[in-house]
């Protein structure tokens, strides 16, 4: 009896040492199941205490569409307390009823199950080879990421998207600055502090997914002079620079001869005997002589031809006082153009015919002054003639003085009167009742005369034409007067008298309108040929 | 932004109908833009389900149906890489389009539901159940052209039909729990139909990588 309750409570005692140390294992945990391409996945488990004895582990699923309950396939390739499902063993869209059972020599212990689909464990791996580079763009730095995707993923089936995200951070920061990339696989990061390092993490996420781990951070410092093209620049703008300010100089230079081949001066005004200078100078008198006197004109002489035709001088007292008890006198009749000189030399010669050698001496009358030269028959026709001589003498604005003394004699019409004047010439006392003059061929107008032209034969011997007289043949207009020319026929009455050339008009002096409408007022005319007046 | 994007799909349904009237645009523009389009899509539902997740009691999980039980799990749909890659393209848009025709009407439920929804998130629920809907329906009306396209297989669409009725649940936690379900099923299929197109897309342009 004693010997049984001992052997009892031996047994009771080796039993109650036993059951301490071993047990059935704990319970498992499932803790998750991760895939990282959707096309594999796996799972691990935390065992539970082992219960002091040898416990194995196993993975049980069952899964949609699947009959039965199977084991893992794979317990090794994963690590420990892990169990990889291959692509054979991989299905989405359909739910892995998963738990673990730990057994020992004591019992099974099963976990809980975990259900999982392969769609909400889908987690990558960090992306690949991150690559850091420093590069420039125009002068500033910027920093190039790049990387790959992570290891076994199908990129080519387009079985999954790959979504990445970048964080960037310098190394003396705490704060990361995150960026995203959809599914390019570089980025570009400008704007980088010189001389800084920068720290680079780059994660990715297939399919709406989990996000992997953040990669290794990598690093890389960013130059604090940063070699840029800018002196390649600087040299290449310098070096073209300086052709530039060359040419400006040379234009500078010459720019008198650049002058004058951009801008060619416009050529002048050119008129042919003008003188630039002569008109610069501002004298208009001799701008005007230089102009007139390069004209060509008509010859003065064979104008004045015809203009000599046509002056009849004749008495004015005749015209006015036509008295028919007086003697018939010497009748002085001028009609002259308005544009006829008044000479004063000419005027008021009445041509005596004992004077036609004096001619010279009458003309000069003027300016000897002297009447004694003057052989004198007629008392009063001396008396007229050194009047009118002294008159004529003293030019054209005294002959207005002596007009009144010489009107006895000359008789002058003013044009505005009649129009012409007639100049005869006759002796006052001759007896024959010869005179000189000219038959009117023609009355023309209301003040115009046309003369017959006829040979002057004067019936009076001792009387001839003086050289300077004209006959008017013919009045035009206004202040037209056609001159009759001597034909060249003259008696030689004496030996004094010299030739008969033809009657010129021997003062081609320069008409002054002036002194023609003075003349107008003043009954004179001068016998000048001039330019006609219109 | 629910206006925005009611601009922006009846624009794409635009820009779909005039170039499939006018002239071709070639598929794979027409791939490209309905796998951005389902992009966007299943970003809108996964959000959708971490915003119910946060408020989302544990007991929920151990009461909440299987993903088996969704309306749409009787479609027979690849569910590996390789069976996928092994689908012809008119399949693969035949499946998708029906997917996405069986969840016109159960996204109407949820949008009422999504009004009167005990969750503190609630307004931003119910916002992006109705960006689900707008981007759903712009999603199928081009789909629709697109199998225009591809032949009379990629026109044939399996009829999947909701029968869960208008009525999410009579007590707050059966209508979030029903809520979630919706939801999850959704997303698992808004998934496929990504995928499923770009896929597509990922073949159509051979000679453009960086489509895939």
């Amino acid at each position: 009896m004693k010997r049984g309750l001992g052997l009892a409570v031996v047994l009771l005692l080796s039993a109650a040492v036993e059951s301490s140390s071993t047990s059935p294992p704990g319970t498992p945990v499932l803790l998750g199941c991760r895939s990282p391409e959707k096309e594999t996945f796996t799972c691990w488990w935390k065992p539970g205490s082992d219960g002091g004895l040898p416990t194995t582990h196993r993975l049980f699923y069952e899964r949609e569409r699947l009959k039965g309950i199977h084991e893992c396939p794979d317990y090794g390739s994963a690590g420990s307390n892990s169990c990889f499902f291959n692509k054979k063993h991989t299905s989405i869209w359909v739910d892995y009823y998963l738990r673990v059972v730990a057994s020992n020599a004591l019992g099974n212990t099963s976990s809980d199950i975990l259900d999982v689909d392969v769609m909400e464990i889908v987690k990558p791996y960090p992306p690949e080879n991150i690559t850091l580079l420093v590069k420039e763009q125009e002068g500033t730095p910027y920093l190039h990421i790049r990387w790959e995707p992570p290891l076994n993923i199908d990129t080519k089936s387009g079985w999954v998207t790959v979504k990445y995200q970048l964080r960037v951070k310098q190394d003396n920061s705490h704060q990361w600055k995150n960026y995203s990339s959809d599914t390019q696989t570089f980025l570009n990061l400008h704007s980088i502090v010189l001389g800084a390092m920068y720290m680079v993490q780059v994660r990715c996420m297939l399919d709406h997914g989990s996000w992997s781990e953040w990669s290794n951070t990598t690093s890389v410092p960013v130059p604090k002079y940063f070699p840029n093209e800018r002196p390649f620049w600087i040299l290449v703008s310098t070096l073209s620079v300086v052709p530039f300010l060359a040419a400006i100089c040379i234009l500078v230079m010459k720019r008198k001869s650049v002058k004058q081949c951009l801008l060619p001066p416009v050529p002048g005004p050119k008129i042919k005997g003008v003188d630039v200078q002569l008109l610069k100078s501002g004298r208009s008198e001799e701008v005007i002589s230089a102009l007139i006197a390069n004209q060509n004109l008509p010859p003065l002489v064979a104008w004045m031809d015809q203009v000599e035709e046509f002056l009849i001088v004749s008495d004015c007292n005749d015209w006015r006082s036509p008295d028919p008890t007086n003697p018939p006198k010497r009748k002085k009749s001028l009609i002259i153009p308005v544009g006829f000189h008044f000479d004063q030399d000419l005027l008021c010669k009445e041509p005596l015919p004992n004077h036609w050698e004096k001619k010279d001496e009458i003309v000069k009358n003027s300016e000897t002054h002297s009447e004694g030269s003057l052989p004198s028959t007629d008392l009063n026709q001396e008396q007229q003639r050194d009047h009118c001589g002294e008159a004529s003498d003293r030019g054209v604005s005294t002959w207005t003085a002596e007009r009144h003394q010489c009107a006895a004699n000359v008789s002058v019409q003013p044009f505005a009167i009649s129009g012409y004047v007639d100049i005869q010439r006759h002796m006052q006392e001759a007896e024959g009742t010869q005179v000189d003059y000219s038959r009117v061929k023609e009355v023309t107008g209301n003040d115009a005369v046309i003369l017959e032209k006829e040979n002057v034969q004067s019936q009076r011997e001792d009387e001839d034409i003086p050289e300077d007289y004209s006959r008017v043949e013919e009045v035009d207009g206004d202040n037209v007067v056609f001159l009759q020319t001597q034909d060249g026929s003259c008696k030689k009455k004496d030996e004094h008298h010299t030739d008969c050339t033809n009657l010129k008009m021997i003062h081609p002096h320069p008409s002054k309108v002036g002194v023609c409408a003075a003349l107008m007022g003043s009954e004179y005319v001068d016998t000048t040929p001039a330019f006609p007046a219109s | 932004m629910a206006y925005r994007g009611t601009n922006g799909s009846s624009l794409f349904i635009t820009v779909l109908y005039v170039v499939a009237a006018c002239r071709a645009i070639p598929i794979n523009d027409l791939l490209d833009r309905a796998s951005q389009r389902s992009d966007k899509l299943h970003s809108l539902s996964t959000m959708l389900t971490q915003e119910l997740d946060t408020h989302f009691p544990p007991i929920g999980r151990m009461i909440m149906p299987r993903p088996a039980m969704c309306h749409t799990s009787s479609l027979q749909t690849p569910i590996d890489k390789d069976q996928a890659l092994r689908v012809s393209e008119s399949d693969l848009l035949s499946l998708a389009r029906s997917l996405l025709q069986a969840w016109s009407d159960p996204l109407l439920v949820l949008s009422n539901s999504a009004n009167t929804l005990p969750h503190p998130a609630q307004s931003s629920i119910s916002n992006k159940v109705q960006q689900l809907q707008e981007h759903s329906k712009t999603l199928g009306d081009g789909l629709e052209i697109l199998s225009g396209k591809m032949g009379p297989a990629a026109q044939a669409i399996s009829y999947l039909p909701y029968r869960g009725g208008t009525d999410l649940g009579q007590d707050k936690i059966t209508k979030l729990i029903n809520f979630y379900f919706l939801v999850s099923c959704f997303r698992r299929d808004s998934h496929k139909i990504d995928s499923f197109l770009k896929v597509l897309r990922c073949r159509a342009a051979k000679m453009q990588p960086e489509m895939c």
